[in-house]
C-alpha cells in the first residue's frame, strides 16, 4: 500500500490514505424490507422508509410489550417475523439471555440462555446485555460485554460461539463493553476496544472461524463498526476509537484509510454519499478520497452527547445528552435547526418516514418533522428507563426499556 | 415455532457404550474423561441410544475455544432429539465442561427438554438436583427446568441446600430461609440471619444480610465476614509518571518473595470493604507506584484464589510468584474484581501488592487504593494473619 501522510492545519491531523482510492460510493447494500438487522438499522444508517403512528401511550397505540428476561441497554433487531432482544440475569448478570418473540403477536417463540465466560462487572448505568445483536436475515449474532459472541439460527439453534474473553484473558472493561457486531459480506465485525487485550476480527459467519483480526490501541471505546464501500479498495469497515478512525477492506483486514483525532468513544460515525460524519468536536464531515485530511466542514454545534449521529437526505442530525436536537445541511454543515426536547438520551435519534425518533431515558420518545419546522409532532411517554435506540420496521417502532420491549401499532 | 426435521429418534438407534465410545475416539475428540463417564454413568448394559447421547453430551461439554463448530452443532442437534432416560445421564457430561462446553451442553439440553415437553422425566430429574455430589452446573440447569415445571418440588429441595456447592442453589435457600421467617418474631429472625451469614458466599448477599442484623442491632463486622487482609506494610513511593511503573521492576519485587519491609509503613486496611487507602498512607500522589506487603498463614498447604479489587493497576505476587496483573486504570472498582489462582503453603505466605496510579485529573480517578481476600472456589474467607 502506498500511502501519504499530511497534516492538516490546525487539526493537527494525519491522514493516510492509497494512491488508488477512489471514489467513496453509496453507503451500504440496500436494506432488506421490513428488517431492522442490527445497531441504528440494517447498515447503521438509522433511517426506516415506512412511516410510523405518531401518537401512543401505554394503553392505546401499542400492539404488544413483553417482559425482558433480564436487564438489557441493547437494542432489539427485527428479522423475519421475529423480533430478537438480549438481556442478562442473575446475581452476577452472568446469564445471557437471547429472546425472540413472535412480531405479530409479542409471543414467545424461543429463549435461549448462556453461562457468560468473560468479566460481567459494568457501571449500572450499562448492562452486560449492552451490544445491539446483529442478524444477515438467517443468523443472529449476539454480542454481550463478556466478550461472548453467539451464532444461531432463527429458531435458536446455537450454530458456532466465540468465548473472546477466554482467548484474550485481558479484553473487557468493567465499565461495561458496548460496540455492537456488524455483519458484512458474511463475516461478523467486532472491536473489542479496551484498556486490556484490544483487537478488531473479522469472523465468518458461517463458521466462526476468524478471517483476520488486529490488535487495536489499547483504549477504552463503545462505538460499533460501520460499513464502507470504497471504489478501489472494495467493502471496508470503519472501526473508531477516541484516537482516530480507521478503514480496512472487509476481505483481507488492510488498512487503506486513517484519520487522527479526538473523536467520540461512544457515538459511531454516519457515512452517506461518499463522506464519513465523524462525532468529533460536534460532527466533522471527511472525505476519505480526498487528499487532504481536512474536514470538508465541521459544526461544533452538532454535538452527539452519546448518541449517534443520523444522516437522512441532504441533512445530518445529532442529539446531546441534554436533549437539544440540531439539525445541519449535511453539504456544508449549516445548521439549520437547533430543537430542545427534553430529558437526558442515551440512545441515538433515528429517522422514520418523515420523522426524526428520539427517546429520551425517561421514555418519552419525541416524534419531530424531519424537514421545514423540524416542529415536535408528539411526546409518547412510556414507563421506565429506555437507554436503548429503538427500532422501526413497517411503520412499527420497537421501544426497549431496561426491562421490557413494546411495538407501537400501525400508523393511524 | 417452525421445527426443524428431527433426526432419527436415539432410542431407535441399535447401538452399544462401546460403539458409542469408539466412534468418538476415531472422530478424535477429547473422550478420556467421556469414556469414563459414559461407563460410571450406564454400565456396559445401557441402551444403545442412551450411549449415543452421552457420548455427544461428552463431545459438546469438552468443545475447544475455536473450530469444529459445525460438529458441535450437529452434535447438540443430536442431544436435542434424545428421549427422556437419556436427560440426566447427559447432564452428568457436565462434570468435564469447558467453558465453552458449558453453552453447548445447555443450549442442546434446553432443546432437548422443549422437545420433551411433559415427557421430561421430573422425578430423576429431582434426584439429580438434590445430588450434591453431581455437577453444579448441570445441577442448576436441572433446577431451572424442574422450577418452571414443577415450582413446588424444586422449592422443597431448596431446604436441604444452605451449605450447596452450587452457589445458585444456595443462593437461593438462603433467601427461601430468610423468606420464610419474614413475619416470625424478631428473635426468630436475628437467629436466622445470623445463621445465614455463615452460610452466604455471594458478596451482595452478605451486605444484606449484614445491613439487616445491623438495623436490628447486631455489629456486624463485614470486612471480617468476606475476609479482607488487613494488617499490611506499605512502601515508599515509586514512579509511575508517564505509566512506566507497571512495567518497571524496582526493588520490592526484585525480592517478591521476601520484601525488605524495614522502612515500610503499617497499614490497616478499613471499611467494610477491607480497603487499603494509598492515598492516606503515604499522601496524595499521582503518577507513582507503591508496594504492600501482608503475611497470611494456611492451616495447610493448598491452592486457593486470590481475589484483588481496585481502580489502579496491579499486580499481586504469593511466595514471589506472580499471580494477577492487570493494568487497568479508573475503569471501575469492585469486590474479587481481579481472581487468580496461587499456591499457598501451609504456614505464613507472602501476599506482595503492587498498586499504580496514574496521572488522571478527573475527580473520579483520584483514588488509590486496593482491597485483597482469599477464597476457595466457592468464596469461603481462608487464612488468618500471624
Amino acid at each position: 500500500m502506498s500511502a501519504t501522510t499530511l497534516l492538516s492545519g490546525f487539526f493537527r491531523r494525519r491522514w493516510a490514505a492509497t494512491a488508488a482510492a477512489g471514489l467513496l460510493i453509496g453507503a451500504v447494500a440496500p436494506a432488506v424490507a421490513g428488517d431492522w438487522l442490527g445497531f441504528h438499522g440494517n447498515d447503521g444508517s438509522g433511517v426506516a422508509q415506512t412511516p410510523i403512528r405518531r401518537t401512543w401511550t401505554a394503553d392505546e397505540g401499542i400492539a404488544w410489550k413483553v417482559d425482558l428476561p433480564g436487564r438489557s441497554v441493547a437494542s432489539p433487531i427485527v428479522v423475519g417475523d421475529l423480533v430478537v432482544a438480549t438481556a442478562s440475569s442473575g446475581p452476577k448478570q452472568d446469564q445471557l439471555h437471547i429472546v425472540a418473540v413472535d412480531r405479530e403477536t409479542g409471543e414467545l417463540r424461543w429463549e435461549r440462555i448462556f453461562q457468560a465466560t468473560g468479566r460481567t462487572l459494568c457501571h449500572p448505568t450499562s448492562a452486560v446485555a449492552a451490544c445491539t445483536p446483529a442478524s444477515d436475515g438467517e443468523r443472529i449474532v449476539a454480542l454481550y460485554s463478556s466478550c461472548d459472541l453467539f451464532c444461531v439460527d432463527l429458531e435458536g439453534r446455537l450454530l458456532w460461539q466465540r468465548n473472546l474473553a477466554v482467548e484474550h484473558p485481558r479484553a473487557g472493561n468493567d465499565v461495561g463493553m458496548g460496540s455492537s457486531p456488524r455483519i458484512i459480506d458474511d463475516a461478523v465485525f467486532v472491536q473489542i476496544d479496551c484498556q486490556g487485550d484490544a483487537f478488531g476480527s473479522a469472523i465468518d459467519l458461517a463458521t466462526g472461524d476468524d478471517r483476520w483480526s488486529v490488535t487495536r490501541a489499547k483504549i477504552a471505546c463503545w462505538a460499533s463498526p460501520l460499513e464502507v464501500d470504497l471504489e478501489g479498495q472494495g467493502t471496508c469497515v470503519l472501526m473508531q476509537n477516541p484516537r482516530g478512525l480507521e478503514l480496512r477492506r472487509v476481505g483481507d483486514g488492510t488498512a487503506v484509510w486513517l484519520w487522527e483525532g479526538d473523536v467520540g468513544g461512544i457515538p459511531m460515525a454516519a457515512t452517506a454519499d461518499g463522506l464519513i460524519y465523524a462525532p468529533t468536536n460536534g460532527v466533522a464531515a471527511l472525505d476519505p478520497t480526498a487528499e487532504s485530511g481536512r474536514p470538508q466542514w465541521q459544526q461544533p454545534k452538532l454535538s452527539c452527547g452519546i448518541s449517534s449521529p443520523v444522516v437522512f437526505g441532504d441533512a445530518v442530525a445529532s442529539l446531546n445528552r441534554g436533549g437539544v436536537l440540531v439539525v445541519a445541511d449535511a453539504a456544508d454543515g449549516s445548521v439549520r435547526k437547533q430543537v430542545r426536547l427534553a430529558g437526558t438520551f442515551w440512545s441515538s435519534p433515528i429517522v422514520v418516514g418523515d420523522t426524526i425518533v428520539a427517546v429520551n431515558m425517561e421514555g418519552t420518545t419525541f416524534v419531530v418533522e424531519s424537514s421545514g419546522d423540524y416542529a415536535i409532532l408528539a411526546k409518547n411517554e412510556l414507563p421506565g428507563s429506555f437507554p436503548s435506540t429503538p427500532a422501526a420496521a413497517d411503520g412499527s417502532l420497537y421501544l426497549q426499556s431496561e426491562t421490557a420491549l413494546w411495538k407501537t401499532a400501525a400508523a393511524e | 415455532m417452525r421445527l426443524r426435521e428431527r433426526p432419527q429418534s436415539l432410542s431407535a438407534m441399535p447401538t452399544r457404550l462401546q460403539r458409542a465410545v469408539g466412534m468418538a475416539v476415531m472422530l478424535s475428540l477429547p473422550l478420556a474423561g467421556g469414556i469414563r463417564l459414559a461407563e460410571s454413568v450406564l454400565g456396559a448394559d445401557a441402551p444403545g441410544g442412551v450411549a449415543e447421547a452421552v457420548a455427544a453430551a461428552v463431545r459438546l461439554a469438552t468443545a475447544g475455544p475455536t473450530g469444529g463448530q459445525a460438529g458441535l452443532a450437529a452434535d447438540a442437534d443430536l442431544v436435542a432429539a434424545m428421549e427422556p432416560a437419556m436427560l440426566v445421564p447427559c447432564l452428568a457430561a457436565f462434570a468435564e465442561a469447558t467453558p465453552a462446553g458449558v453453552n453447548w451442553l445447555s443450549s442442546g439440553l434446553d432443546r432437548a427438554v422443549e422437545q420433551l415437553g411433559e415427557r421430561v422425566p421430573l422425578d430423576e430429574l429431582t434426584a439429580f438436583v438434590a445430588d450434591a455430589g453431581r455437577p453444579a452446573r448441570g445441577r442448576v440447569l436441572a433446577e431451572r427446568w424442574l422450577r418452571s415445571r414443577a415450582p413446588e418440588q424444586a422449592a422443597a429441595l431448596l431446604d436441604s441446600m444452605l451449605s450447596d456447592p452450587a452457589l445458585p442453589l444456595r443462593r437461593a435457600a438462603i433467601e427461601k430461609r430468610l423468606a420464610a421467617v419474614a413475619d416470625a418474631a424478631e428473635p426468630e429472625q436475628l437467629a436466622v440471619h445470623r445463621e445465614m451469614l455463615t452460610a452466604a458466599r455471594d458478596v451482595d448477599q452478605v451486605q444484606a444480610i449484614a445491613a439487616w442484623l445491623r438495623e436490628h442491632g447486631d455489629a456486624v463486622d463485614v470486612s471480617e465476614v468476606l475476609g479482607f487482609v488487613k494488617q499490611w506494610r506499605a512502601s515508599e513511593a515509586f514512579d509511575n509518571v508517564g505509566g512506566i511503573g507497571f512495567a518497571a521492576v524496582y526493588p520490592p519485587e526484585e525480592a517478591a518473595a521476601a520484601p525488605n519491609v524495614a522502612d515500610w509503613k503499617a497499614v490497616t486496611a478499613e471499611g467494610d470493604g477491607g480497603e487499603v487507602d494509598l492515598n492516606a498512607a503515604i499522601g496524595t500522589r499521582k503518577g507513582v507506584v507503591s508496594y504492600a506487603v501482608a503475611e497470611v498463614d494456611m492451616q495447610r498447604g493448598r491452592t486457593a484464589e486470590v481475589r484483588i479489587g481496585s481502580p489502579c493497576a496491579v499486580v499481586v505476587w504469593i511466595n514471589g510468584e506472580k499471580v494477577i496483573d492487570r493494568e487497568i486504570y479508573h475503569a471501575s472498582e469492585a469486590i474479587d474484581q481481579y481472581v487468580g489462582e496461587a499456591t499457598f503453603r501451609a504456614g505464613t505466605n507472602t501476599v506482595l501488592v503492587k498498586c499504580c496510579q496514574n496521572e488522571q485529573t478527573e475527580s473520579w480517578a483520584a483514588d488509590w487504593k486496593f482491597q485483597l481476600r482469599i477464597c476457595d472456589p466457592l468464596g469461603t474467607p481462608l487464612g488468618v494473619q500471624p
